[in-house]
């Protein structure tokens, strides 16, 4: 039988936990240097006019 | 690179973009929801709690066909203004026969988690037929068709079988006689009365709700559902007498 | 639309449509009640009709593999008309109930025709009809051009719009005869809900095959959001739905869960569906259809990603700010309030977005009421968020809950975020679809933007005074400590501001209407003249230039 008091204290605690590691992993992947030509490639790449689909 | 592998690869970051989303998502509503399901470990129970009759269930049918629960609560918060208007907070196990809740999010008209009792049974038929001949400023529907329409009951049993299969105690008895106890509760002089009491309760209201005793209407069923609102257990007047007892 | 399928798609769409109509006989046969028979003979009649189409034309000639050159935009087209038609049906329908609670005799007497019946009806045809098929539509039209990928065949897309509308049609007809579950937002009972999974997952499919055909290495934004809203609507959509029918024959279920668990699992459902239904998928539109109309690409795509993931992550946490003072363990309650105020700031970084890609294109944004219109709707966006994190504050919403502010709020983000977004990217792709120089009448855009905003600003005003008002009410006390007002009092004091509300509703609704007359006015012009030739869009710029990122 899992402990309704042990469930609730993870809750609390892992929720923190998460949030914060989940935050800094985004953070970094959106703004690490090396991913920045990607990105600004694919925010030109929606008008790069092809005439349709390449296959 | 073969065309085959560089199709693997865009594959690849498709379905991994999928299961982090599926991933990130899931977590929260997990952790957050899983300790519910062991609650009861700590909230109190209410063993003299009893189950909804037959009628008292298809009451609570028409009220979730109606959407009455679009503009009325049936969850009193712990403010004091709340508890002076409507009545002793509502606690979690008052609803745990619910299936599904229906705490409502939005009050057009009041809140109706204790309005048990609290009117008369020809005040509801009244207020149900026209709103507006009791409460003339009041903008809620007619539902006059109401006491016109039989309730239905043949498939009342099964109806109750369902709720056992969520967790609702029903027993086999209250299964099988799940139609004629229906007709019996608003038949009170019915011979058949004697049996809604002993599976039931003591406590379960026995009446022609609708005012015609010969006939079982949707009305009665309304009304009967009405009536017991805030009435399955004493739970809540208790925990709040205690509360007070305390201070 | 069959012209364009090859024959074994023929052969498979006449299948598929013949298993829904085996489907729709098993339910008349063992249907119990009224609403599971005429269910069945809607399913069934729907895909009778379904096959003599496809059947009339089996013989028709064969498409040339010509068609492989370009996009397969028909089921966008079809998409963009059947969300017109659900949008002026769920705004005449809330217009009606907004005037049933000024007068509220204003039915035709019959339970179908009140108030509780027809406010899912307006919920269900707005959000799924209206915002539902805008979100198929542009999803398959962004997805091809962002990837450079033709959809993978041309049944599947079919079946997803097709099967999606009979839902919301099931659903819809259903209410008016007292179908419900009663869980706000998911009121579609169990035999619904079990046909949108299998929609559901035939959508995801086609999204996933698509991707595996694209050009592009770099799976682009609106994508992301495209997807998490199709994967998280499913999460959501087979949790909450978990019930036990009565009988394979009846359409009446109870839930699996009751009480406090189910009250949870409702609102992690009703607030995530604003999160991935109303939020995330039109996120993705906004991502593609305003670059484009401004000609400029968006401001900042790292911000973008930030707060694509700030969004999945932090939404799921949020529900339980619909909980606050109630039953539910007061820990479970901070924990949403905690994650509803930091949920401002993945918001706030895609409003900015919106507003700072636009900056230097002002003049675009006066002249041209498309961009106007998803100018606004970055405006709603931004505040709404920040009134929805405000009001998940237990002190705040201790008063603003169980109000019409909470009403006031939604239609905020509804009419004001999601409508504004929708009419502005319906507006700039029905000319690239169709292949128009420009809508029929630019004016009646106009028009209709001005009645947008207009209805919108009433709206949220009136609610918002009304909410406030009678919020305050209910908690006054004389000074002798008793309650100074009875309810009936503050009903009283609410019917001024239901008058003004269902006034901005018709204002909207009139909007809606010239722009549904204008989109198929559009439509139905001759249009040889005014074909364009090239399959991608041009970005609405007058003497463009090299587009230069505004980073």
């Amino acid at each position: 039988m899992i402990e309704h008091a042990f469930l609730v204290g993870f809750s609390k605690s892992f929720g923190l936990f998460y949030l914060i590691a989940l935050s800094i992993a985004v953070v970094i992947y959106a703004m690490k240097p090396s991913n920045k030509k990607q990105f600004d490639e694919a925010a030109q790449s929606i008008f790069r006019d092809e005439a349709g689909p390449w296959r | 690179m073969s065309l085959f592998g560089f199709h693997y690869r865009l594959e690849r970051k498709a379905i991994g973009l999928t299961l982090a989303i599926i991933l990130v998502a899931s977590i929260g509503g997990l952790v957050e929801i899983a300790p519910l399901f062991t609650i009861h470990q700590t909230v109190e129970d209410a063993p003299d709690m009893r189950v909804y009759t037959p009628l008292e269930l298809a009451g609570r049918n028409i009220y979730i066909r109606e959407g009455c629960y679009a503009c009325h609560s049936q969850m009193i918060r712990t403010l004091r203004d709340e508890v002076d208007r409507y009545g002793p907070y509502s606690l979690a196990v008052e609803s745990k026969y619910d299936h599904p809740m229906l705490w409502g999010s939005k009050r057009t008209g009041p809140d109706l988690a204790r309005i048990g009792e609290k009117y008369s049974d020809q005040w509801h038929v009244a207020h149900m037929n026209n709103p507006r001949d009791v409460v003339p400023v009041s903008v809620m529907p007619a539902y006059g068709w109401l006491l016109t329409t039989e309730l239905r009951t043949d498939d009342l049993g099964l109806h109750l079988k369902a709720m056992r299969r969520v967790g609702v105690p029903y027993t086999d008895d209250m299964i099988a006689n799940a139609a004629v106890d229906a007709y019996a509760q608003s038949n009170p002089d019915s011979p058949l009365a004697d049996g809604v009491t002993k599976r039931y309760g003591k406590a379960t209201t026995l009446r022609a709700f609708d005012g015609q005793p010969g006939r079982l209407t949707e009305m009665d069923a309304m009304v009967a559902y009405l009536q017991v609102l805030g009435r399955l257990t004493d739970a809540a007047t208790k925990s709040t007498a205690r509360a007070e007892a305390g201070q | 639309m069959i012209a364009q399928l090859t024959l074994t798609e023929r052969q498979h769409a006449i299948m598929i449509s013949a298993a829904v109509a085996v489907l729709g006989a098993l339910m008349i046969l063992v249907g119990q009640d009224d609403a599971m028979s005429i269910h069945g003979v809607l399913v069934f009649v729907a895909s009778a009709i379904m096959i003599f189409r496809i059947g009339g034309s089996y013989y028709a000639p064969l498409p040339s593999d010509d068609r492989l050159a370009h996009y397969y935009d028909d089921p966008s087209k079809v998409g963009i008309v059947l969300s017109m038609i659900w949008v002026v049906v769920g705004l005449a329908v809330g217009d009606w109930v907004a005037w049933q609670l000024v007068n509220p005799d204003l039915t035709f007497g019959p339970g179908w025709s009140s108030f509780g019946r027809l406010r899912p009806v307006h919920t269900t045809s707005v959000i799924f009809g209206f915002g539902g098929n805008a979100l198929i539509a542009t999803s398959f039209y962004v997805l091809q051009r962002t990837s450079r990928a033709r959809l993978p065949d041309q049944v599947s897309p079919w079946f997803v719009l097709y099967g999606y509308n009979l839902f919301c049609l099931l659903a819809v007809t259903g209410y008016l005869m007292g179908v419900t579950q009663s869980k706000e937002y998911a009121e579609p009972e169990w035999y619904n809900d079990f046909w949108l999974v299998v929609v559901w997952v035939t959508y995801f499919v086609i999204y996933l095959r698509t991707l595996a055909r694209r050009k592009e290495p770099h799976i682009y934004v609106s994508n992301w959001y495209y997807m998490a809203f199709i994967l998280v609507v499913a999460i959501l959509h087979i949790v909450n739905n978990l019930a036990v029918p009565i009988s394979l024959g009846h359409t009446k279920s109870y839930s699996a869960f009751s009480g406090v668990q189910d009250a949870m699992t409702q609102w992690w459902y009703g607030h995530n569906a604003v999160a991935f239904f109303l939020t995330a998928g039109f996120l993705g539109m906004m991502y593609y259809f305003l670059p484009m109309r401004a000609g400029r690409p968006i401001y900042s795509y790292r911000m973008s990603i930030i707060s694509f993931w700030g969004i999945t992550f932090f939404y799921m946490w949020a529900g339980s700010h619909h909980l606050h003072y109630t039953a539910l363990p007061q820990w479970v309650q901070t924990l949403g309030m905690t994650f509803s105020l930091m949920l401002l700031i993945p918001s706030w970084a895609s409003a900015g977005n919106v507003l700072l890609t636009l900056n230097g294109a002002w003049d675009k944004v006066r002249d041209d009421a498309t961009l106007r219109f998803m100018m606004v709707a970055g405006v709603f966006y931004g505040l709404t968020t920040f009134e929805g994190s405000f009001m998940a504050i237990r002190t705040v919403n201790s008063l603003s809950h169980y109000t019409d502010w909470t009403v006031g709020h939604v239609h905020a983000g509804a009419l004001g975020w999601v409508a504004m977004i929708t009419f502005g990217s319906i507006y700039a792709s029905v000319p690239w679809l169709w292949k128009r120089q420009q809508m029929y009448s630019p004016k009646l855009v106009e028009a209709h933007f001005w009645l947008a905003l207009a209805g919108t600003v009433i709206y949220v005003f009136a609610m918002w005074n009304s909410g406030i008002v009678q919020g305050l009410m209910w908690r006054t006390y004389t000074e002798s400590g008793t309650l100074a007002y009875s309810f009936v009092d503050t009903l009283v004091a609410m019917h001024p501001y239901y008058i003004a509300r269902a006034v901005g509703g018709l204002l909207f609704l009139i909007g809606g209407c010239i722009g549904a007359y204008n989109i198929w006015k559009t439509i139905r012009i001759s249009g040889a003249a005014a074909e364009q030739a090239s399959d991608v869009p041009q970005p609405a710029v007058v003497g463009a230039g090299t587009l230069q990122p505004a980073e």
